[in-house]
C-alpha cells in the first residue's frame, strides 16, 4: 500500500494524517511550565513537542571574552533532541548532532536580531530547548516555543515571532504551469511529508507601527524574519509556498496570542 | 561552568561561607530533632507533581517536577535485538544438549534462558554537562545497576519476571528486547538529582508497555500490532476489586533514595545546602519484595560528600587579625581539633551505628521506603 503523499494526495486531496492542504495540526501550548527558569514554555504541534526554558537576561559568564564588552545582550541557544524523540532511538556519541546544531544556530541568529537586546548590555539570555518528540516542523515549533518562553520571561520584542512550514504536494522540479495546476501547496508538514516533499520554514513578525500608519490598527503588516529551505524546488513554486507559509504564521500568531492571554492571571 | 564539570560525583558546592556551613551543620546535627532550612522533618520529602505516559512516541514515559522547579522527563524505548549466543553453545556437544533443552522446554517454557545486564541502557542528559561527563555517567550506572540487579523472589504470579528485569527482556533463545532509558533533566540540578531521576525512571518503567508476542517458542518474534493489547513491562496483577482501584504490581522497579548523615542524625531527600555539610552521603536502592510486603535492600553506594571540598573556618584563637599577632598556642595551628562554631571540612567516615539506623529507617515497616513506594502507588499509571 503506497503511503506517500505524492501518490495518494492527487486522488483523495487528503494528506497522510487526514488534513486538507491548508490545515494546521493541533497546536497546544502552555507557558510558565518550569518555575526554576525566568521563562518557560511547552508547545506541541501535532506529535512534535518541545519544552523551552529561558534563563536571563543575566550577567554573562566571565571569560567569555567577546560578549563582555558589547552593548547588547547575547543570546545563547542550546538544543537537545532527546534520544526517544524519533521513531527509532537515536544514539549520539557525546553531544549534539547536525540537526540540533543547525536549529540552534538558526534560532540564535533569529532571536539575536529579533529581541530588543540593546536594553540589556553586558548580559546573556540563554535559551534551552528540549525536543521531546520530533514529528516534522522542528525549526518552526522551536521558534514558536522560544517566542512563548521569551514572552514569559518578559524580554521585550517588537512582536510575536511565529514560524510555520509549507511545502508542495509533489516533487515540483519542473516549471509551474499556471493553466494546469496539479500540485497543491501544503501547510505545516509532518515528518513523513517533510522527508519526501520540498518544504520551507518561514517565520514572520509584526512590524512595529511607526510614522503615518501609526494608528492603522486593522491592517496588520507582516515581516518575514526567518526563511530557511533545505530541499529543492523549482523557483516558480516558491511564491505559492511562501504565501501559504505566511498565512500559516498568522494563524499560529493568533493561537499563541490566545495562549499568552489565557495564562494571565 | 567548567568548575562545575570538574566536581566529579558530588554536586556543585553552593557558595556558603564557613560560618554559614557551621551554622547549618549545628542545626542539622542537633540531637534527636534536627532543624532543616526548609522546616521539613528529617524523613520528609519535598512535594512533587508527577504524570505518566506523556510522550506518545515512547514505550513508556513519565515526568516529575519538584516544587523548586527541577523537572525530569524519562522516556523508555524498546527494540528487538538478536541475542548473540555464547561461543560454547556453538560447540557440537552443547548443541545436542541445546536440542534436549528445546524438547524439554515444550513442557517447561523457556525459563532456562537468562538475560544480560547490557540489555538495559541508560543515558542521562543534564543541561550544562556532556553526556560522557562524570556526573551523568555515574548517576546512570548507579541507577542501572540496581535496576538490572533486582531479581524477584520466585513466587507463582510473577512467572514473567523470573530473573528480574533481565529475564523479562528475553523473548526466546535467539531474540531479546533491548531497553533504552533516556533521562532528561530539564533544569540545572539544584540538588543532587539522584532521587528525582530515580523516582521518574520508576514511574516511566511502570508505564512501559511492550507489544504482545504472537509467535511462540523459538520462532522469529512476531508481534500483535494492536497497541491496546500490549503488555506491561512490569506485569500488574488482576486482583483489583474495582476499576477505580490503583493496580497492584507484584514486582516494582527499584527506587534509589538519597540519605545523608549529619552528626548522629539521618536526613532524607537533602537539598543542596544540606548535602554541603553532610558527613556521609549514601544512595540506598530498595524495592518491595514480591512474596512479602517487606522492603528489600538492593544496593548501597556512598557518594563523595561535597563537604570535603569546602573551605575551613579559622577560630578566633588562631586568627591573626583578631589578636594583632600570632597567638602563643600557634604550635597547634594544624587545625586538627574541632572548635565549637567553627567549620571544619568533613573528612568522611561514618559510624556503623548511623549506617544501621539509616538502613533501618528505610526498611522498617512503616518506614520511609514504604512511604515512598506508597506515594508512588498513588500516581495513577495509565
Amino acid at each position: 500500500m503506497p503511503l506517500d503523499t505524492s501518490t495518494t494526495y492527487p486522488l483523495t486531496k487528503l494528506r497522510l494524517d487526514g488534513r486538507r492542504w491548508n490545515e494546521l495540526r493541533l497546536l497546544q501550548a502552555q507557558i510558565s511550565t518550569n518555575p526554576a527558569s525566568s521563562g518557560s514554555s511547552y508547545l506541541s504541534m501535532g506529535n512534535t513537542s518541545i519544552m523551552c526554558s529561558v534563563h536571563g537576561p543575566a550577567e554573562g559568564r566571565r571569560g567569555d571574552g567577546g560578549s563582555a564588552g558589547s552593548g547588547h545582550a547575547v543570546v545563547e541557544v542550546d538544543v537537545n533532541v532527546a534520544g526517544f524523540a524519533g521513531v527509532e532511538r537515536k544514539r549520539r556519541a557525546g553531544g549534539s548532532d547536525r540537526q540540533s546544531t543547525r536549529i540552534a544556530t538558526t534560532l540564535r541568529s533569529t532571536f539575536q536580531s529579533h529581541l530588543h537586546t540593546y536594553l540589556y548590555p553586558h548580559s546573556t539570555i540563554s535559551i534551552h530547548i528540549s525536543v521531546l518528540s520530533a514529528d516534522g516542523s522542528l525549526l518552526a515549533a522551536a521558534i514558536n516555543a522560544c517566542t512563548l518562553a521569551l514572552v514569559d520571561a518578559g524580554i521585550p520584542m517588537p512582536g510575536l515571532l511565529c514560524g510555520c512550514t509549507a511545502g508542495m504536494s509533489g516533487s515540483a522540479s519542473t516549471p509551474r504551469d499556471p493553466r494546469h495546476d496539479e500540485l497543491d501547496p501544503l501547510l505545516d508538514l509532518s515528518l513523513p511529508e517533510e522527508q519526501e516533499l520540498p518544504s520551507l520554514t518561514v517565520a514572520t513578525t509584526t512590524v512595529v507601527p511607526v510614522g503615518e500608519n501609526n494608528m492603522d490598527e486593522d491592517e496588520e503588516t507582516m515581516k518575514v524574519s526567518v526563511l530557511s529551505m533545505e530541499s529543492k524546488v523549482h523557483a516558480t513554486y516558491l511564491e505559492t509556498m511562501l504565501a501559504v507559509g505566511i498565512d500559516g504564521c498568522s494563524q499560529i500568531r493568533e493561537l499563541l496570542a490566545d495562549v499568552i492571554k489565557g495564562s494571565r492571571r | 561552568m567548567s568548575n562545575q564539570r570538574q566536581a566529579s560525583s558530588a554536586s556543585q558546592v553552593p557558595h556558603l561561607s564557613p560560618a554559614e556551613l557551621s551554622y547549618l551543620y549545628t542545626s542539622l546535627s542537633l540531637p534527636k530533632n534536627p532543624i532543616r532550612p526548609d522546616g521539613r522533618s528529617p524523613t520528609q520529602f519535598r512535594p512533587l507533581s508527577a504524570e505518566t505516559n506523556i510522550l506518545p512516541g515512547t514505550n513508556g514515559s513519565a515526568r516529575i517536577g519538584f516544587a523548586d522547579g527541577t523537572q525530569a522527563i524519562v522516556g523508555v524505548k524498546a527494540s528487538v535485538e538478536k541475542t548473540i549466543l555464547a561461543a560454547d553453545t556453538l560447540d557440537s556437544r552443547s548443541l545436542a544438549q541445546h536440542g534436549d533443552a528445546l524438547n524439554r522446554e515444550g513442557e517447561e517454557g523457556s525459563a532456562a534462558v537468562s538475560g544480560q545486564g547490557e540489555w538495559v541502557q541508560m543515558s542521562i542528559e543534564i543541561p550544562g554537562y556532556r553526556d560522557d561527563d562524570a556526573l551523568p555517567v555515574f548517576l546512570g550506572e548507579m541507577m542501572r545497576e540496581s535496576l538490572v540487579g533486582s531479581v524477584a523472589g520466585g513466587s507463582e504470579e510473577v512467572k514473567e519476571m523470573a530473573g528480574g528485569l533481565k529475564g523479562r527482556l528475553v523473548i526466546n533463545k535467539r531474540w531479546h528486547w533491548r531497553l533504552y532509558i533516556d533521562v532528561l533533566l530539564l533544569s540545572q540540578p539544584l540538588a543532587y538529582p539522584l532521587p528525582l531521576l530515580s523516582l521518574t525512571t520508576h514511574l516511566a518503567l511502570l508505564s512501559t508497555k511492550l507489544p504482545k508476542l504472537k509467535s511462540t517458542g523459538e520462532e522469529d518474534p512476531f508481534f500483535d500490532d494492536d497497541w491496546a493489547v500490549a503488555e506491561y513491562l512490569y506485569p500488574r496483577s488482576n486482583k483489583q476489586s474495582s476499576p477505580s482501584d490503583a493496580p497492584t504490581y507484584p514486582v516494582r522497579p527499584p527506587v534509589t533514595l538519597l540519605v545523608i548523615a549529619v552528626g548522629e542524625n539521618v536526613i532524607f531527600d537533602p537539598n543542596r545546602e544540606e548535602i554541603a555539610v553532610a558527613d556521609a552521603v549514601l544512595a540506598i536502592s530498595i524495592t518491595r519484595s514480591s512474596d512479602s510486603e517487606n522492603m528489600k535492600l538492593l544496593s548501597i553506594r556512598s557518594i563523595d560528600p561535597p563537604s570535603r571540598l569546602t573551605q575551613p573556618g579559622i577560630p578566633n584563637s588562631e586568627n591573626v587579625n583578631m589578636l594583632g599577632g600570632p597567638p602563643a598556642s600557634s604550635n597547634q595551628s594544624g587545625g586538627q581539633e574541632e572548635v565549637g562554631g567553627v567549620w571544619r571540612p568533613r573528612r568522611g567516615g561514618v559510624q556503623r551505628s548511623v549506617i544501621t539506623r539509616m538502613i533501618k529507617t528505610v526498611l522498617q515497616k512503616g518506614g520511609v521506603g514504604e512511604e515512598v513506594i506508597q506515594g508512588l502507588e498513588g500516581v495513577k499509571v495509565e
